[in-house]
């Protein structure tokens, strides 16, 4: 009863002290510096940014979403980004994982810019179309701040269009178009995954030493985006090498039975099948041509190869390692990695999750911290300033040594590994499918921005 | 391109449209038989496919052959007694409604259960190296399934002709009322009949499962090509399943030769000309689905 009054009161004339002195503080410095109030940071300068997609954020916390596939075609790769999206969270908010590896890190464990990060999430079928739709309410609906997810670079493509459209940044996802950040590449589209191009780049000289210089391809092909631009990249690459490429089938995305277009390569004298397919379709390709004899046969007087550009640990499991021992492919990472930064993301990963992370997981995981990362250093979430954080930013802690987000098209560069289908008695557990042959030397695999083509727009949206 | 290379895909378009045939004649029984559209008989598949590889994992292969069909044949029994037969005086709407929801909660279930990704169903040993037919080296297991189509086929008609269970289940097709009339139990064949055409599901997915896949959304890739067998066969006709199956999965094969892009739309392309041709379907009868 009788100490009721002092602590109501004492708290309030604090308060007003404070007010006063910062109000204080402010004319002092607007005076003394002639312009703005630099003392106070950057935080309080933001609210002078005009608004853009869903900036200015209102309370204490920020949005995220997380648009992935849950069916279709890519449905293993999009349930695995989701559960690497909500560890990133997590370590936003909470610390951990790879802010502790990750240089140079703004982020301090405590949300962005103080304020915590919460996300919705959402199912886009493998489908440019749902994904649009599921991007849009949760741009218009949730107020998001920021998108993220894949994987198909055919829904990454539409998803960037609609960022630049809505003034709200897209982190992509799992994507390995070269059009994504080649002639679609948008102002608010980013992307850290590697592309067909380098892969092409990668794995020309590896299956020339491996397999001999007169060799004859095939190629069966996912028909979007991403299956034409790797078709054309693996074309070029190893006709480099003195290849022929005698032949490619467009085969639709979520096809079961592919028996009609294997038949058709068994129909030439071709003695490479190059299977530019990705997901379910690539399990389902790969086990079907095994099926039909093509690693056991004999063509032109030499051993018939299969070839995956475009690999991953998920794929590698659902077509079973009988299926996949010995053939060559591309990664952008792999949970065997040793660096810091790995190692800390395959931890937090496997405790939470009890299995390894996959490259669409990772990829997932470090583009949103990234994301996270750009704002606490602009000091903003204003779009524009993200962006300009973001462009040629350079970084290192995750994965092989440095990184580089390119300012002219949006894509990181940085090494890239080839590996190799595991012999099943050679495996420690089931996990264990891939090996690692080779790290590709950023050097080998860059490429000039304008080579693509595309314009990256404006960085103030309706303005173009 | 020479005779050898021809056969092999005319085999190829054989072997597809076995697996087509498979599906459809199920699909084809029951909607002959019940009158009911049977959204949920891809799903039915689909589970064929999971307990396929669940059962061959754990004893081997002989074992899940014999074991799917009987377990899907109790399925369809239990899903008949408890859901069907409430909607066999309901407007199609509602049938296509229920069995379509069916589907959907079969699938989920099978997600909840076994996850999103494919499992690695192999076929047995001694079907995995190609053997030589002498037209070319051909994956043993899509023969098995040619050849179980075919014996599911003459089967199927035997029993239908030759047994006097065939007989009612005819005559019920015709008028269901009458023979209530002369003291048989139709509700009771229904049941039956709904039983055997999940049967022929399971077998599909048992021994389709190794081709095609076994993710939870196998069941519903299955279906719309059937749908459209049973549809230009004639809705309700077995022969005719069977000779549109053969039909589409040629059309299938040979355009892959000729434009390859084609094959992406070459059986609606098929479906429009037919109908277009006979509305009823290749072999449908007069009054059915009109």
């Amino acid at each position: 009863m009788t100490n009721r009054k002092p602590p109501l009161s004492l708290p309030l004339s604090r308060r007003a002290i404070l007010r006063g002195s910062l109000a204080a503080g402010a004319g002092i410095g607007a005076l003394s510096l002639g312009g703005p109030p630099l003392v106070f940071a950057r935080n309080a300068w933001a609210e002078n940014y005009p608004a853009i997609g869903n900036f200015p954020i209102k309370g204490s916390t920020v949005k995220f979403g997380f648009t992935v596939p849950l069916t279709g075609a890519y449905a293993d790769e999009g349930n695995d980004e989701l559960k690497a999206y909500k560890l990133a969270v997590r370590h936003i908010n909470e610390g951990g994982g790879i802010l502790s590896t990750l240089k140079p890190m703004s982020l301090k464990g405590n949300g962005i810019l103080g304020k915590k990060v919460e996300y919705v999430s959402g199912d886009n079928q493998t489908k440019p179309d749902p994904a649009r739709e599921n991007a849009r309410r949760m741009i218009e609906r949730d107020g998001i701040i920021m998108f993220s997810g894949g994987s198909s670079s055919a829904v990454a493509v539409a998803l960037q269009y609609l960022a630049q459209e809505k003034g709200v940044i897209f982190m992509v996802g799992l994507s390995h178009s070269n059009d994504t950040t080649g002639k679609d590449r948008r102002r608010y589209g980013f992307r850290e995954f590697f592309d067909a191009y380098m892969s092409g780049q990668a794995l020309g000289p590896i299956l020339a030493k491996e397999y001999g210089k007169d060799r004859r391809a095939f190629h069966l092909t996912a028909d979007y985006t991403w299956g034409h631009t790797q078709y054309e990249s693996m074309k070029d690459a190893t006709e480099k090498q003195s290849w022929h490429t005698v032949k490619n089938i467009m085969t639709p995305l979520g096809t079961k039975d592919f028996s009609q277009y294997l038949t058709a390569v068994l129909n030439t004298d071709a003695d490479v099948l190059v299977l530019n397919h990705y997901g379910a379709d690539m399990v389902n390709s790969l086990t079907q041509a095994v099926r039909f004899g093509m690693r056991d046969k004999q063509v032109n007087g030499k051993q018939m190869q299969i070839v995956v550009p475009l690999y991953s640990r998920l794929m590698a499991k659902g077509a079973g390692p009988k299926n996949i021992e010995g053939i060559l492919g591309t990664v952008n990472w792999n949970e065997k990695l040793t660096d810091p930064g790995s190692k800390a993301f395959v931890k937090a990963f496997q405790d939470e999750y009890k299995e390894p992370p996959s490259q669409a997981a990772q990829t997932a995981y470090l583009q949103t911290i990234l994301y996270a990362n750009a704002v606490e250093r602009a000091g903003t979430f204003y779009p524009p300033e993200v962006i300009k954080a973001l462009e040629g930013f350079e970084y290192e802690g995750f994965g092989p040594g440095k990184s580089t987000y390119r300012a002219e098209d949006h894509q990181v560069f940085k090494d890239i590994y080839v590996v190799r289908g595991k012999a099943p008695s050679k495996m420690a557990n089931q996990f264990d499918l891939l090996e690692i042959v080779a790290q590709v030397p950023r050097s080998q695999v860059e490429y000039d921005p304008k080579m693509m083509g595309g314009e990256l727009g404006p960085y103030i949206p309706n303005k173009t | 391109m020479n005779l050898a290379n021809l056969s092999l895909q005319l085999l190829t378009g054989l072997q597809i449209g076995a697996i087509y045939v498979m599906i459809a004649l199920g699909l084809t029984l029951i909607f002959g038989t019940l009158g009911v559209v049977n959204f949920a008989h891809g799903a039915l598949f689909m589970i064929g496919a999971y307990l396929g590889y669940a059962i061959s994992e754990a004893t081997g292969h002989w074992v899940a052959f014999i074991v799917v069909p009987v377990l899907l044949f109790v399925i369809g029994i239990a899903i008949e007694r408890v859901l069907i037969r409430f909607f066999y005086n309901r407007p199609a709407v509602d049938q296509i409604l229920v069995t379509f929801g069916l589907a959907l909660v079969l699938q989920e279930l099978m997600r909840w259960i076994f996850g999103g990704t494919n499992l690695p169903y192999g076929t047995p040993d001694w079907a995995i190296v190609p053997v030589d037919i002498g037209i070319g080296y051909y994956p043993p297991w899509r023969l098995v399934i040619v050849g179980v189509t075919i014996a599911v086929v003459g089967a199927l008609y035997l029993f239908l002709r030759f047994t006097r269970f065939g007989l009612v289940v005819r005559a019920g097709m015709r008028d269901p009322e009458m023979l209530g009339y002369l003291g048989i139990d139709v509700p009771k064949r229904f049941t039956f009949v709904f039983g055997l055409g999940a049967l022929l599901a399971g077998i599909a997915g048992v021994i389709g499962g190794p081709i095609t896949g076994v993710t939870p959304d196998i069941g519903m890739a299955v279906l719309v090509p059937s749908f459209l067998v049973v549809v230009i066969g004639g809705m309700g006709s077995l022969p005719g399943a069977v000779l549109s199956g053969l039909l589409l999965g040629e059309a299938v094969s040979l355009s892959v030769l000729i434009y390859p892009p084609s094959t992406q739309i070459i059986i609606y392309l098929v479906a429009a000309v037919v109908l277009l041709w006979r509305p009823r379907g290749l072999l449908g009868a007069r009054g059915v689905m009109e």
